[in-house]
Protein backbone atom coordinates (compact mmCIF):
# COMPACT_ATOMS: atom_id res chain seq x y z
CA UNK A 1 0.00 0.00 0.00
CA UNK A 2 1.43 3.36 -0.90
CA UNK A 3 1.72 5.83 1.94
CA UNK A 4 -1.06 8.40 2.19
CA UNK A 5 0.24 11.91 2.17
CA UNK A 6 -1.02 15.34 2.94
CA UNK A 7 -1.62 15.73 -0.78
CA UNK A 8 -4.49 13.27 -0.45
CA UNK A 9 -6.53 15.94 1.25
CA UNK A 10 -4.75 18.95 -0.06
CA UNK A 11 -5.07 19.49 -3.80
CA UNK A 12 -2.51 21.95 -5.12
CA UNK A 13 -5.03 24.72 -5.54
CA UNK A 14 -5.71 25.02 -1.81
CA UNK A 15 -2.10 25.24 -0.75
CA UNK A 16 -1.11 27.42 -3.65
CA UNK A 17 -4.00 29.77 -3.02
CA UNK A 18 -3.19 30.12 0.65
CA UNK A 19 0.48 30.61 -0.01
CA UNK A 20 -0.18 33.12 -2.73
CA UNK A 21 -2.19 35.22 -0.31
CA UNK A 22 0.50 34.97 2.34
CA UNK A 23 3.69 35.00 0.33
CA UNK A 24 2.81 36.49 -3.01
CA UNK A 25 2.39 34.69 -6.29
CA UNK A 26 6.09 34.53 -7.10
CA UNK A 27 6.89 32.44 -4.09
CA UNK A 28 3.77 30.33 -4.53
CA UNK A 29 4.83 29.68 -8.10
CA UNK A 30 8.25 28.68 -6.92
CA UNK A 31 6.72 26.13 -4.57
CA UNK A 32 4.94 24.45 -7.46
CA UNK A 33 8.28 23.53 -8.93
CA UNK A 34 10.26 22.98 -5.73
CA UNK A 35 11.31 19.43 -5.01
CA UNK A 36 8.86 17.94 -2.55
CA UNK A 37 10.53 17.75 0.84
CA UNK A 38 13.66 19.44 -0.38
CA UNK A 39 15.47 22.03 1.67
CA UNK A 40 14.30 24.84 -0.56
CA UNK A 41 10.68 23.87 -0.09
CA UNK A 42 11.08 23.59 3.66
CA UNK A 43 12.55 27.05 3.79
CA UNK A 44 9.84 28.48 1.57
CA UNK A 45 7.04 26.94 3.61
CA UNK A 46 8.23 28.60 6.78
CA UNK A 47 5.75 31.18 7.97
CA UNK A 48 6.65 34.58 6.56
CA UNK A 49 7.36 37.35 9.05
CA UNK A 50 4.37 39.39 7.93
CA UNK A 51 1.98 36.52 8.54
CA UNK A 52 3.48 35.86 11.98
CA UNK A 53 2.72 39.37 13.10
CA UNK A 54 -0.88 39.12 11.94
CA UNK A 55 -1.88 35.96 13.78
CA UNK A 56 -2.84 36.41 17.42
CA UNK A 57 -2.55 33.76 20.11
CA UNK A 58 -6.32 33.82 20.43
CA UNK A 59 -6.68 33.01 16.74
CA UNK A 60 -4.09 30.25 17.00
CA UNK A 61 -5.71 28.68 20.02
CA UNK A 62 -9.18 28.83 18.54
CA UNK A 63 -7.99 27.26 15.32
CA UNK A 64 -6.24 24.60 17.41
CA UNK A 65 -9.51 23.97 19.22
CA UNK A 66 -11.42 23.76 15.95
CA UNK A 67 -8.93 21.32 14.50
CA UNK A 68 -8.86 19.14 17.63
CA UNK A 69 -12.66 19.12 17.62
CA UNK A 70 -12.60 17.96 14.02
CA UNK A 71 -10.32 15.09 14.92
CA UNK A 72 -12.17 14.18 18.11
CA UNK A 73 -15.51 14.15 16.28
CA UNK A 74 -14.03 12.00 13.52
CA UNK A 75 -12.84 9.32 15.95
CA UNK A 76 -15.89 9.50 18.22
CA UNK A 77 -18.27 9.14 15.30
CA UNK A 78 -16.30 6.16 13.99
CA UNK A 79 -16.78 4.49 17.35
CA UNK A 80 -20.49 5.28 17.35
CA UNK A 81 -20.91 4.00 13.81
CA UNK A 82 -19.28 0.73 14.78
CA UNK A 83 -16.46 1.17 12.29
CA UNK A 84 -13.77 0.72 14.90
CA UNK A 85 -15.43 -2.42 16.23
CA UNK A 86 -14.86 -4.08 12.85
CA UNK A 87 -11.09 -3.60 13.05
CA UNK A 88 -8.39 -5.92 14.32
CA UNK A 89 -7.51 -5.66 18.01
CA UNK A 90 -4.33 -3.72 17.27
CA UNK A 91 -6.16 -1.22 15.09
CA UNK A 92 -8.91 -0.85 17.65
CA UNK A 93 -6.35 0.06 20.28
CA UNK A 94 -4.82 2.59 17.90
CA UNK A 95 -8.12 4.21 16.94
CA UNK A 96 -9.48 4.29 20.48
CA UNK A 97 -6.27 5.74 21.92
CA UNK A 98 -6.12 8.47 19.31
CA UNK A 99 -9.78 9.30 19.88
CA UNK A 100 -9.23 9.57 23.64
CA UNK A 101 -6.20 11.81 23.13
CA UNK A 102 -7.97 14.11 20.71
CA UNK A 103 -10.89 14.49 23.11
CA UNK A 104 -8.37 15.33 25.85
CA UNK A 105 -6.79 17.93 23.58
CA UNK A 106 -10.20 19.52 23.03
CA UNK A 107 -10.68 19.76 26.80
CA UNK A 108 -7.26 21.35 27.16
CA UNK A 109 -7.88 24.00 24.52
CA UNK A 110 -11.34 24.76 25.93
CA UNK A 111 -10.00 25.19 29.44
CA UNK A 112 -7.16 27.39 28.29
CA UNK A 113 -9.47 29.55 26.20
CA UNK A 114 -12.26 29.72 28.77
CA UNK A 115 -15.01 32.07 27.64
CA UNK A 116 -13.00 32.99 24.55
CA UNK A 117 -13.45 29.51 23.06
CA UNK A 118 -15.39 29.57 19.82
CA UNK A 119 -18.50 27.44 19.47
CA UNK A 120 -18.42 23.89 18.20
CA UNK A 121 -18.67 23.64 14.41
CA UNK A 122 -20.93 21.13 12.68
CA UNK A 123 -19.14 18.24 11.02
CA UNK A 124 -20.18 15.89 8.26
CA UNK A 125 -17.60 13.25 7.48
CA UNK A 126 -19.68 11.57 4.80
CA UNK A 127 -18.29 8.09 4.28
CA UNK A 128 -14.77 9.00 5.45
CA UNK A 129 -15.18 7.13 8.74
CA UNK A 130 -17.80 4.61 7.66
CA UNK A 131 -15.44 1.82 6.66
CA UNK A 132 -12.13 0.53 8.00
CA UNK A 133 -10.27 1.48 4.81
CA UNK A 134 -11.75 4.96 4.49
CA UNK A 135 -11.30 5.68 8.18
CA UNK A 136 -7.67 4.56 8.17
CA UNK A 137 -6.79 6.50 5.04
CA UNK A 138 -8.33 9.68 6.39
CA UNK A 139 -6.87 9.27 9.88
CA UNK A 140 -3.34 8.85 8.55
CA UNK A 141 -3.60 11.98 6.43
CA UNK A 142 -5.25 13.93 9.25
CA UNK A 143 -2.54 13.07 11.78
CA UNK A 144 0.23 14.10 9.38
CA UNK A 145 -1.64 17.34 8.75
CA UNK A 146 -1.88 18.00 12.49
CA UNK A 147 1.87 17.64 12.86
CA UNK A 148 2.40 20.06 10.00
CA UNK A 149 0.00 22.52 11.60
CA UNK A 150 1.49 22.41 15.09
CA UNK A 151 5.11 22.57 13.96
CA UNK A 152 4.11 25.69 12.06
CA UNK A 153 2.13 27.25 14.90
CA UNK A 154 4.34 26.58 17.93
CA UNK A 155 7.08 29.00 16.81
CA UNK A 156 4.66 31.87 16.14
CA UNK A 157 2.72 32.06 19.39
CA UNK A 158 3.51 35.17 21.39
CA UNK A 159 3.14 33.77 24.89
CA UNK A 160 6.09 31.55 25.66
CA UNK A 161 4.11 29.43 28.08
CA UNK A 162 1.87 28.49 25.21
CA UNK A 163 4.94 27.57 23.18
CA UNK A 164 5.95 24.90 25.67
CA UNK A 165 2.39 23.65 25.90
CA UNK A 166 1.97 23.43 22.12
CA UNK A 167 5.26 21.58 21.77
CA UNK A 168 3.99 19.00 24.27
CA UNK A 169 0.97 18.44 22.05
CA UNK A 170 3.00 18.50 18.83
CA UNK A 171 5.11 15.54 19.90
CA UNK A 172 2.00 13.54 20.80
CA UNK A 173 0.43 14.27 17.43
CA UNK A 174 3.69 13.17 15.81
CA UNK A 175 3.49 9.91 17.77
CA UNK A 176 -0.06 9.50 16.48
CA UNK A 177 1.11 10.10 12.92
CA UNK A 178 3.93 7.57 13.21
CA UNK A 179 1.60 5.00 14.77
CA UNK A 180 -0.94 5.56 12.02
CA UNK A 181 1.67 5.18 9.32
CA UNK A 182 2.96 2.00 10.91
CA UNK A 183 -0.58 0.60 10.92
CA UNK A 184 -0.80 0.96 7.15
CA UNK A 185 2.75 -0.23 6.49
CA UNK A 186 4.22 3.18 5.66
CA UNK A 187 7.47 4.52 7.08
CA UNK A 188 6.66 6.03 10.50
CA UNK A 189 9.45 8.59 10.23
CA UNK A 190 10.00 9.02 6.50
CA UNK A 191 12.15 12.14 6.66
CA UNK A 192 14.52 13.87 9.05
CA UNK A 193 12.28 16.94 9.21
CA UNK A 194 8.55 17.41 9.19
CA UNK A 195 7.11 20.09 6.95
CA UNK A 196 5.55 22.96 8.88
CA UNK A 197 2.49 24.59 7.41
CA UNK A 198 0.85 27.91 7.98
CA UNK A 199 -2.50 28.28 9.62
CA UNK A 200 -3.88 29.59 6.34
CA UNK A 201 -2.72 26.59 4.35
CA UNK A 202 -4.17 24.13 6.87
CA UNK A 203 -7.41 26.08 6.80
CA UNK A 204 -7.42 25.59 3.05
CA UNK A 205 -6.76 21.88 3.39
CA UNK A 206 -9.57 21.47 5.92
CA UNK A 207 -11.93 23.41 3.67
CA UNK A 208 -11.13 21.03 0.81
CA UNK A 209 -12.29 18.07 2.89
CA UNK A 210 -15.74 19.67 3.36
CA UNK A 211 -15.89 18.06 6.78
CA UNK A 212 -16.96 21.36 8.35
CA UNK A 213 -20.48 22.22 7.23
CA UNK A 214 -23.16 24.76 7.98
CA UNK A 215 -25.37 23.77 10.90
CA UNK A 216 -28.74 22.32 9.86
CA UNK A 217 -31.58 24.84 9.79
CA UNK A 218 -34.30 24.10 12.29
CA UNK A 219 -36.34 27.30 12.10
CA UNK A 220 -38.36 26.65 8.96
CA UNK A 221 -42.11 27.17 9.35
CA UNK A 222 -42.92 25.20 6.25
CA UNK A 223 -44.21 21.69 6.58
CA UNK A 224 -41.87 19.12 5.10
CA UNK A 225 -42.96 18.02 1.66
CA UNK A 226 -42.27 14.40 2.41
CA UNK A 227 -42.38 12.82 5.82
CA UNK A 228 -41.71 9.22 4.83
CA UNK B 1 -5.93 43.50 23.75
CA UNK B 2 -2.80 44.89 25.37
CA UNK B 3 0.27 42.74 25.78
CA UNK B 4 -0.30 42.65 29.54
CA UNK B 5 -3.93 41.60 29.10
CA UNK B 6 -2.92 39.00 26.58
CA UNK B 7 -0.34 37.58 28.96
CA UNK B 8 -2.87 37.55 31.77
CA UNK B 9 -5.58 35.66 29.97
CA UNK B 10 -3.28 32.97 28.68
CA UNK B 11 -1.65 32.48 32.05
CA UNK B 12 -4.99 32.58 33.84
CA UNK B 13 -6.34 30.06 31.38
CA UNK B 14 -3.45 27.71 31.97
CA UNK B 15 -3.88 27.94 35.72
CA UNK B 16 -7.61 27.31 35.36
CA UNK B 17 -6.82 24.30 33.25
CA UNK B 18 -4.44 23.05 35.92
CA UNK B 19 -6.96 23.56 38.69
CA UNK B 20 -9.96 22.16 36.89
CA UNK B 21 -8.24 19.49 34.86
CA UNK B 22 -7.33 16.57 37.04
CA UNK B 23 -6.79 14.62 33.86
CA UNK B 24 -3.26 13.46 33.27
CA UNK B 25 -3.17 15.23 29.96
CA UNK B 26 -3.88 18.62 31.41
CA UNK B 27 -1.38 18.08 34.21
CA UNK B 28 1.29 17.08 31.77
CA UNK B 29 0.57 20.09 29.63
CA UNK B 30 0.79 22.47 32.52
CA UNK B 31 4.08 21.00 33.67
CA UNK B 32 5.46 22.47 30.49
CA UNK B 33 4.40 25.96 31.47
CA UNK B 34 5.04 25.94 35.22
CA UNK B 35 7.66 28.38 36.35
CA UNK B 36 11.02 26.75 36.88
CA UNK B 37 10.23 23.56 34.99
CA UNK B 38 11.72 23.56 31.56
CA UNK B 39 10.76 27.01 30.40
CA UNK B 40 12.85 29.58 32.22
CA UNK B 41 11.86 33.20 32.48
CA UNK B 42 14.90 34.65 30.71
CA UNK B 43 13.98 36.48 27.54
CA UNK B 44 15.09 34.69 24.39
CA UNK B 45 18.29 36.05 22.89
CA UNK B 46 20.97 35.03 20.46
CA UNK B 47 23.27 34.08 23.33
CA UNK B 48 20.57 31.95 24.92
CA UNK B 49 19.80 30.36 21.54
CA UNK B 50 23.43 29.35 21.20
CA UNK B 51 23.55 27.76 24.64
CA UNK B 52 20.33 25.81 24.03
CA UNK B 53 21.19 24.78 20.48
CA UNK B 54 24.55 23.50 21.68
CA UNK B 55 22.72 21.42 24.27
CA UNK B 56 20.51 20.01 21.51
CA UNK B 57 23.56 19.39 19.35
CA UNK B 58 25.09 17.36 22.13
CA UNK B 59 21.92 15.27 22.38
CA UNK B 60 21.80 14.70 18.64
CA UNK B 61 25.44 13.60 18.62
CA UNK B 62 24.68 11.12 21.41
CA UNK B 63 21.80 9.67 19.42
CA UNK B 64 23.67 9.55 16.14
CA UNK B 65 26.65 7.84 17.74
CA UNK B 66 24.45 5.27 19.44
CA UNK B 67 22.55 4.37 16.28
CA UNK B 68 25.74 4.27 14.23
CA UNK B 69 27.15 1.67 16.60
CA UNK B 70 23.80 -0.15 16.61
CA UNK B 71 23.70 -0.25 12.81
CA UNK B 72 26.81 -2.40 12.78
CA UNK B 73 25.91 -4.60 15.73
CA UNK B 74 25.65 -8.32 15.06
CA UNK B 75 23.09 -8.58 17.85
CA UNK B 76 20.47 -6.57 16.02
CA UNK B 77 18.60 -7.55 12.91
CA UNK B 78 15.25 -7.19 11.22
CA UNK B 79 13.10 -4.26 12.29
CA UNK B 80 15.49 -2.99 14.94
CA UNK B 81 18.38 -2.83 12.51
CA UNK B 82 16.15 -1.07 9.99
CA UNK B 83 15.18 1.38 12.71
CA UNK B 84 18.80 2.11 13.66
CA UNK B 85 19.86 2.50 10.04
CA UNK B 86 16.96 4.84 9.29
CA UNK B 87 17.09 6.95 12.39
CA UNK B 88 20.86 7.29 12.66
CA UNK B 89 21.19 9.32 9.45
CA UNK B 90 18.18 11.42 10.50
CA UNK B 91 19.97 12.32 13.74
CA UNK B 92 23.01 13.23 11.66
CA UNK B 93 20.81 15.59 9.61
CA UNK B 94 19.48 17.13 12.80
CA UNK B 95 23.02 17.70 14.03
CA UNK B 96 23.97 19.22 10.68
CA UNK B 97 21.09 21.67 10.87
CA UNK B 98 22.03 22.69 14.40
CA UNK B 99 25.69 23.11 13.41
CA UNK B 100 24.63 25.23 10.46
CA UNK B 101 22.45 27.38 12.67
CA UNK B 102 25.22 27.80 15.25
CA UNK B 103 27.96 28.48 12.74
CA UNK B 104 31.22 29.24 14.47
CA UNK B 105 29.47 29.05 17.86
CA UNK B 106 28.91 25.30 17.47
CA UNK B 107 30.67 23.36 20.22
CA UNK B 108 33.09 20.69 19.01
CA UNK B 109 31.94 17.09 19.15
CA UNK B 110 33.33 15.24 22.13
CA UNK B 111 34.37 11.61 22.09
CA UNK B 112 31.47 9.19 21.97
CA UNK B 113 31.32 6.85 24.97
CA UNK B 114 31.25 3.13 24.26
CA UNK B 115 27.60 2.11 24.40
CA UNK B 116 28.22 -1.50 23.49
CA UNK B 117 26.60 -2.70 26.70
CA UNK B 118 23.24 -1.59 25.28
CA UNK B 119 23.84 -3.56 22.12
CA UNK B 120 24.17 -7.01 23.61
CA UNK B 121 20.53 -7.89 23.02
CA UNK B 122 17.54 -6.49 21.10
CA UNK B 123 15.65 -5.96 24.34
CA UNK B 124 18.42 -3.88 25.91
CA UNK B 125 18.87 -1.83 22.76
CA UNK B 126 15.18 -1.10 22.46
CA UNK B 127 14.80 -0.04 26.08
CA UNK B 128 17.93 2.13 26.01
CA UNK B 129 16.85 3.78 22.77
CA UNK B 130 13.39 4.51 24.16
CA UNK B 131 14.93 6.06 27.30
CA UNK B 132 17.27 8.12 25.15
CA UNK B 133 14.57 9.34 22.76
CA UNK B 134 12.09 10.16 25.53
CA UNK B 135 14.72 12.15 27.40
CA UNK B 136 15.69 14.09 24.30
CA UNK B 137 12.05 14.91 23.48
CA UNK B 138 11.44 16.17 27.03
CA UNK B 139 14.53 18.37 26.81
CA UNK B 140 13.39 19.86 23.50
CA UNK B 141 9.95 20.62 24.94
CA UNK B 142 11.47 22.08 28.09
CA UNK B 143 13.73 24.47 26.25
CA UNK B 144 11.52 25.32 23.27
CA UNK B 145 10.00 28.36 24.94
CA UNK B 146 13.45 29.76 25.69
CA UNK B 147 14.40 29.98 22.03
CA UNK B 148 13.82 32.93 19.77
CA UNK B 149 11.10 32.40 17.19
CA UNK B 150 13.60 31.95 14.39
CA UNK B 151 15.51 29.26 16.23
CA UNK B 152 12.32 27.46 17.25
CA UNK B 153 11.07 27.53 13.66
CA UNK B 154 14.22 25.62 12.72
CA UNK B 155 13.98 23.18 15.60
CA UNK B 156 10.25 22.35 15.71
CA UNK B 157 10.25 20.22 12.51
CA UNK B 158 12.95 17.97 13.94
CA UNK B 159 11.37 17.65 17.40
CA UNK B 160 8.27 16.11 15.84
CA UNK B 161 10.47 13.64 14.01
CA UNK B 162 12.08 12.63 17.30
CA UNK B 163 8.57 11.85 18.53
CA UNK B 164 7.84 9.84 15.37
CA UNK B 165 11.02 7.85 15.99
CA UNK B 166 10.17 6.91 19.55
CA UNK B 167 6.62 5.98 18.56
CA UNK B 168 8.02 3.67 15.91
CA UNK B 169 10.40 2.10 18.40
CA UNK B 170 7.73 1.67 21.06
CA UNK B 171 5.54 -0.06 18.51
CA UNK B 172 8.32 -2.52 17.71
CA UNK B 173 8.36 -3.46 21.39
CA UNK B 174 4.60 -3.81 21.46
CA UNK B 175 4.22 -0.95 23.90
CA UNK B 176 1.85 1.87 23.13
CA UNK B 177 3.50 4.43 20.84
CA UNK B 178 1.61 7.33 22.45
CA UNK B 179 1.31 6.65 26.19
CA UNK B 180 -0.09 10.07 27.14
CA UNK B 181 -2.14 12.87 25.65
CA UNK B 182 0.53 15.52 26.24
CA UNK B 183 4.27 15.03 26.56
CA UNK B 184 5.98 16.59 29.58
CA UNK B 185 8.91 18.98 29.65
CA UNK B 186 12.09 18.31 31.62
CA UNK B 187 14.93 20.47 32.82
CA UNK B 188 18.09 20.07 30.76
CA UNK B 189 20.13 19.31 33.87
CA UNK B 190 17.90 16.35 34.69
CA UNK B 191 18.13 15.04 31.14
CA UNK B 192 21.91 15.37 31.02
CA UNK B 193 22.24 13.59 34.36
CA UNK B 194 20.07 10.72 33.16
CA UNK B 195 22.00 10.33 29.92
CA UNK B 196 25.32 10.36 31.76
CA UNK B 197 24.01 7.67 34.06
CA UNK B 198 22.94 5.58 31.08
CA UNK B 199 26.37 6.05 29.52
CA UNK B 200 25.30 8.08 26.49
CA UNK B 201 27.28 11.13 27.59
CA UNK B 202 30.72 11.34 29.13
Amino acid sequence: MSGPTLQDIDPDEALQGALASLCGTTRAGFLRTATLGGGAMLAALRTPAVARAEVSDLEILNFGLRFERLQAAFYTEAEELGTIATMSAAKQQWAQTLGAHERAHVRIFKKVLGSRAEGRPTFDFGSANATDAAFTRTAVAMEDLTVALLTGLAPIVHDRRLTAALMGLTTVEARHAAWARNIVGSAPAPEAFDRPRTLASVRGAVAQTRFVVKPPKTSSRRRPGFTG
Amino acid sequence: MTRAEHHEWTRAGMLRAAAAGGAAATSALVIGVRDGDGASQAAPSREQDNAILNLFLRLEYAQEGFYRQASNSKNLDGDLRTFARTVGPQEAEHAALLRHRLGSDAAPRSDQPDVGNWLTSPRLFRQAAIDLEEAVIAAYIGEAANLTRGALADVAPLVSVEARQVAWLRGLGRTTPAPRAADPARRPQAVLAQLRKLGFLA
